[in-house]
């Protein structure tokens, strides 16, 4: 059994990483911003796994189950946010929150 | 093996962190404002009483993920302060709703113990642990108080940004580690995986991506367009948190972080040049934008807001030190200048906060809160409160850099640092930044002097606004001690120089 390269592992999140990132720039619906910004984190936790296999620490890992703590403490925010957008402009359009201007 | 002096050395991480579990018994107990607001006040000054010995400590390291030194310290007592203050006024802001908020003062603990962890940090796992408890605490802060007409749109806009500068910020941490194989900020030789041709370009990616995330925070300029609204539409006690403990902590956490970076590049690991270039680009944009952009705005939360913006690119000059010799002087430019911002940015918020309390309390709408304050509202404040005034005036000047208040010797620091640097470049946008700047500090100074006042808003008969005694206290407090270390300098100076 071949290893997977390390500069592959990298890759790959990248690639996972920006098409997170389109999302949150590009999607109206703030509930698929939400879902986007979790592509991103667990871009980043590929990278992680890769390199924490790479050097065979458990590093890696650890820091891996922070971001998904993370992840989880962020979408419980959002999520409450989230259902306040609903309730005040019957709808979840980012474009909706646009009150202040200068 | 943990011994007396590493628990002596993280004492106010350990207070503020078990009084937090304190203040959630007591909200089990009984909800009473009043005494988890006294609660948390305690609980920051003997997390400041107990700091207070680690000035004099050599630095110490607390497992691998801790460092303690007497920096650190001095930017724990700045962030402390700002919670006394903080929380004093919260106080005063909350008593205008109705609700009992307990919640907010737990928040409030929570963003306190995560900049303490940031600024202490000497590892990436109790960095990012640190970076957010600070962020998802201050997302809560932000969008809190639910009847006010911003709170869904900013707080909702503060947690896509911040996440999204938290997952740059994760992804450079994971290409560094890739190459280094250590997440602690300390360097080690013969870590860095020989056998990947690209190693350099990998680091340089992952420490642009890191910085990416950290300069999101500190709202350097490609990445500065949350700080307006966000300050125009967080309660303004939150918008004091954000300009103050955030930022601090954050550049100290960069700092660390850079200087321990120094000897990659002194090892030839890293191209040193370009990630220079960057930065000075960056922060002469943030000087020259944040300045000409505050020059629009006729809110004062946004003005503060560019103008915090200009700040950060000033002391981004700091970074740019290179030698190791002198780092000690680059640390105590940089304490000098956050103290000097710190200050500055309490004082003109709480006679935001106070002018809005005393402003609605006289016309009578204590159930919403109105904070957007012009700077046309503070016509002829002077004649309205000479205190409110005079602290105004001076903390504007401190903003703007004026001698003989503590804003001018911060500068003064900076331009030592660049000139020994020989950044002429940044030196001449710092001085076009300032010369932008005070026009529109000026502007605020002119405004309250004007005797045109537009009365319509106000009656005749609520025109001078009175204080209460203890209001009336703590603005002359401020004042005095702006004024004080204005004049003296070298106070503050000799307690940095002796770190």
């Amino acid at each position: 059994m071949t290893a997977i390269p390390l500069a592959h592992v990298l890759m790959l999140a990248s690639i996972l990483f920006a098409i997170g990132f389109m999302g949150v720039i590009v999607r109206k619906n703030t509930l698929f911003m939400l879902m986007s910004l979790e592509v991103m984190l667990n871009a980043v936790g590929v990278a992680f796994i890769g390199a924490g296999s790479y050097w065979q620490q458990a590093d890696g890992q650890v820091m891996f189950i922070l971001i998904l703590t993370l992840a989880a403490a962020e979408v419980a925010v959002g999520l409450a946010l989230l259902i306040r957008l609903q309730h005040k402009y019957q709808s979840l359009d980012i474009d909706k929150l646009n009150s202040m201007q200068g | 093996m943990i011994t007396n002096m590493m628990i002596q050395s993280i004492l106010p991480q350990l207070i503020i962190a078990f009084g937090l579990v304190l203040s959630m018994l007591l909200i089990a107990w009984q909800r009473s404002q009043r005494m988890i607001q006294f609660l948390t006040l305690i609980i920051f000054i003997i997390a400041l009483v107990a700091n207070v010995p680690i000035f004099t400590i050599d630095a110490i390291q607390v497992t691998s993920l801790l460092k303690v030194d007497s920096y650190s310290a001095f930017t724990f007592m700045l962030i402390g302060l700002s919670g006394v203050v903080v929380t004093l006024l919260s106080g005063k802001y909350l008593r205008t709703q109705t609700e009992v908020h307990d919640e907010y003062y737990l928040l409030l603990q929570l963003v306190i113990l995560g900049a303490s962890i940031l600024v202490v940090s000497d590892h990436f796992a109790s960095l990012f642990l640190g970076f957010e408890l600070l962020s998802i605490a201050l997302v809560g802060l932000v969008g809190y108080i639910r009847e006010d007409k911003y709170s869904v749109e900013t707080g909702f806009k503060y947690l896509i940004l911040s996440a999204t500068a938290s997952s740059f910020m994760l992804l450079g941490i994971a290409f560094i580690y890739s190459q280094t194989g250590d997440l602690s900020f300390v360097y080690h030789t013969g870590l860095v995986s020989g056998d990947l041709p690209q190693a350099s370009v990998v680091l340089l990616v992952g420490s642009l991506l890191f910085f990416i995330g950290i300069a999101f925070k500190l709202s350097l300029v490609p990445f500065h367009f949350w700080t307006p609204d966000v300050y125009q539409g967080s309660s303004t006690p939150v918008t004091m948190i954000l300009a103050t403990i955030s930022k601090v902590a954050m550049f100290t956490v960069l700092m660390k972080y850079w200087f321990s970076w120094l000897s990659y590049s002194e090892a030839g690991l890293f191209d040193h040049d370009i990630f220079m270039k960057l930065l000075s680009i960056i922060a002469m944009l943030s000087m020259v934008f944040g300045n000409s952009l505050a020059l629009m705005q006729t809110n004062i939360k946004r003005l503060l807001g560019y103008s915090s913006i200009a700040h950060m690119g000033y002391i981004l000059i700091i970074l740019m030190v290179t030698s190791s010799q002198s780092i000690n002087f680059a640390w105590q430019s940089a304490l000098f200048y956050l103290a000097a911002y710190v200050l500055a940015s309490l004082s003109i918020f709480t006679v935001l906060i106070v002018y809005s309390s005393q402003n609605s309390l006289a016309i009578n709408k204590s159930s919403s809160t109105d904070d957007d304050i012009t700077i046309s509202d503070w016509n002829g404040l002077f004649w309205r409160n000479k205190t409110l005034a005079c602290l105004v005036i001076l903390s504007v000047l401190s903003l703007a850099g004026i001698p003989l208040t503590m804003g001018f010797i911060g500068k003064f620091y900076l331009l030592t640092v660049a000139t020994q640097g020989e950044l002429w470049w940044l030196i001449g946008a710092l001085i076009i930044g300032s010369g932008i700047g005070l026009f529109y500090y000026l502007r605020i100074i002119f405004a309250l002097f004007n005797t045109e006042t537009s009365e319509s808003s106000v009656s005749e008969n609520n025109w001078k606004i009175e204080l209460p005694v203890t209001n009336h206290l703590f603005i002359v407090v401020l004042a005095v001690v702006g004024l004080f270390f204005g004049i003296f300098p070298d106070m503050v100076t000799r307690l940095i120089g002796s770190l």
